[in-house]
């Protein structure tokens, strides 16, 4: 797994979701990149259950479990701030004999869709973040495989990322800063969507275009 | 009775005279059914005696075939001509051989760069290896007295040599992350890098091992082409000397020049 870099891209004025995410689409075919199939990452969100809450009152921690197409036979379960684990896909049955434990709240599950594009040694997926039946935004996801240090190629893929993305070219992720020269996993790439979509949650709904 | 006679004599004329008749009706019709039909008869003839020449006509395009096979081999008797008169002007021999010494005359020393001692290779390259901190070589001889190297730099990349005594005969770049043993667990020194940035380096590091010649001093040599390739630590981190830039076609610079060690592109170098 190369380093990876999870970026939201903002939503075109007066255009929909689609639109914006058409527009990319089209930048990257005329860039030179190939259609390579489609993507999906998704995350449901679970609340450590108040019977195991101690009488001071601890506040309860989110658990998110997430999976990525990439990686289509594990299942990646962390913490906001803490550990991530990467687990094999019967950890998705596991947690429904945890129910006593750990409650899943089903309407927070969010999940990005999308189509992967290769151009030379990238590989970029461009998704629609969907929660339940409404459109929320749009991920942009850009992968360089051959190199596993984060901190040596970011102004690489920095170039890359404003050759198609022009001014909305986001700033170092945070999991960069962290591992200077540990090897790139997908565990980062894993935190990086959840940070993602938890600011898409607590971003207000994109107004359907044509109502103001 | 006589009118009898002279009819039966009339009748005999009547009946012969009827008889010609017929016969003269009939060749004609045959005459006139012939003048029809002739025009038919004579195509099938001919189209039969063009059929009985074609089956003993030879099919093979064998006279054409020869006749561009003649040309070709004329134009590549040609071209060769011209090749080597060309590669002539640089020697490419990288040994100490010396060409052209007549079968009476023997060499009164054998090249010894080419038949040195393991352990003197061992040690070569053992010294390189503590040169530089980045760089760690592993020295294997799987197949025979030929050693094979595996050079990791950094976190960056890692490169199978294959060498011949003290010179260098391939080498394979491929990332820091890919797979460099087969599944027997030998060292896999044939399929190439998954990524597009790794097979250009092989060429470059191919044309490397082509440029650093020293036949009478292999080990200056192999030292040169580690500093050469120690200068990739930065391959994804250097931005081209000539354009500024760092990505061109989806690649960073990945050519480093012979002397200098700059990086540039490989369409931005001279």
């Amino acid at each position: 797994m190369g380093v990876t870099c999870v970026s939201q891209m903002p939503v075109a004025e007066g255009k929909s979701v689609q639109q914006t995410v058409e527009l990319l689409t089209r930048k990257l075919e005329m860039l030179g990149a190939e259609k390579q199939g489609t993507f999906c990452v998704d995350c449901e969100t679970y609340h450590t259950a108040a019977s195991t809450l101690g009488s001071q009152g601890q506040t309860g921690k989110l658990m998110y479990v997430m999976h990525n197409s990439e990686h289509p036979l594990s299942c990646f379960a962390l913490f906001e701030n803490g550990p991530c684990l990467i687990a094999d896909t019967n950890f998705d049955v596991l947690m429904v004999k945890l129910k006593g434990f750990f409650q899943n709240a089903k309407a927070s599950k969010i999940e990005t869709r999308g189509t992967r594009y290769q151009y030379c040694d990238f590989l970029v997926k461009v998704g629609t973040v969907t929660m339940g039946p409404s459109a929320r935004g749009i991920s942009v996801e850009v992968e360089y495989g051959p190199c596993v240090v984060a901190s040596d190629c970011w102004s690489l893929l920095l170039e890359f990322l404003q050759s198609f993305l022009g001014g909305h070219t986001p700033g170092a992720p945070a999991v960069f800063g962290n591992r200077h020269d540990t090897v790139y996993g997908p565990a980062d790439t894993m935190v990086q969507y959840m940070e993602l979509f938890n600011k898409i949650r607590k971003q207000q709904q994109v107004p359907v275009a044509g109502i103001r | 009775m006589a009118d009898a006679l002279s009819i039966g004599v009339n009748l005999e004329a009547f009946s012969q005279a009827i008889n010609a008749i017929q016969a003269l009706r009939s060749s004609v019709s045959r005459v006139f059914d012939c003048l029809k039909d002739g025009m038919r008869n004579k195509e099938t003839l001919e189209g039969r005696e063009k059929a009985f020449i074609a089956h003993f006509q030879d099919k093979t395009p064998l006279y054409s075939q020869l006749l561009q096979a003649y040309k070709w081999s004329n134009k590549l008797q040609y071209h060769a001509g011209l090749a080597s008169g060309l590669l002539n002007q640089q020697s490419l021999k990288r040994s100490a051989n010396q060409m052209g010494v007549s079968a009476k005359r023997r060499p009164k020393a054998q090249p010894t760069t080419l038949v040195l001692p393991p352990q003197y290779v061992d040690d070569v390259i053992s010294r390189i290896d503590r040169m530089f901190p980045e760089m760690s070589i592993q020295l294997s001889r799987p197949n025979g007295t030929s050693a094979m190297l595996l050079v990791t730099l950094g976190k960056v990349l890692k490169v199978i040599v294959v060498m011949r005594s003290l010179f260098i005969d391939r080498t394979i770049v491929k990332g820091y992350s890919e797979n460099v043993y087969t599944e027997d667990g030998k060292l896999d020194i044939w399929s190439k890098s998954n990524y597009q940035v790794f097979q250009k380096v092989t060429d470059h590091a191919t044309t490397a091992l082509l440029h650093y010649q020293l036949p009478q001093m292999p080990d200056v040599v192999v030292r040169s082409f580690m500093t050469w390739l120690r200068s990739y630590i930065k391959l994804f981190q250097a931005p081209c000397q000539r354009c500024g830039k760092f990505l061109q076609d989806g690649l960073p610079p990945t050519w480093r020049d012979f002397r200098t060690l700059e990086a540039f592109h490989d369409t931005c170098r001279q």
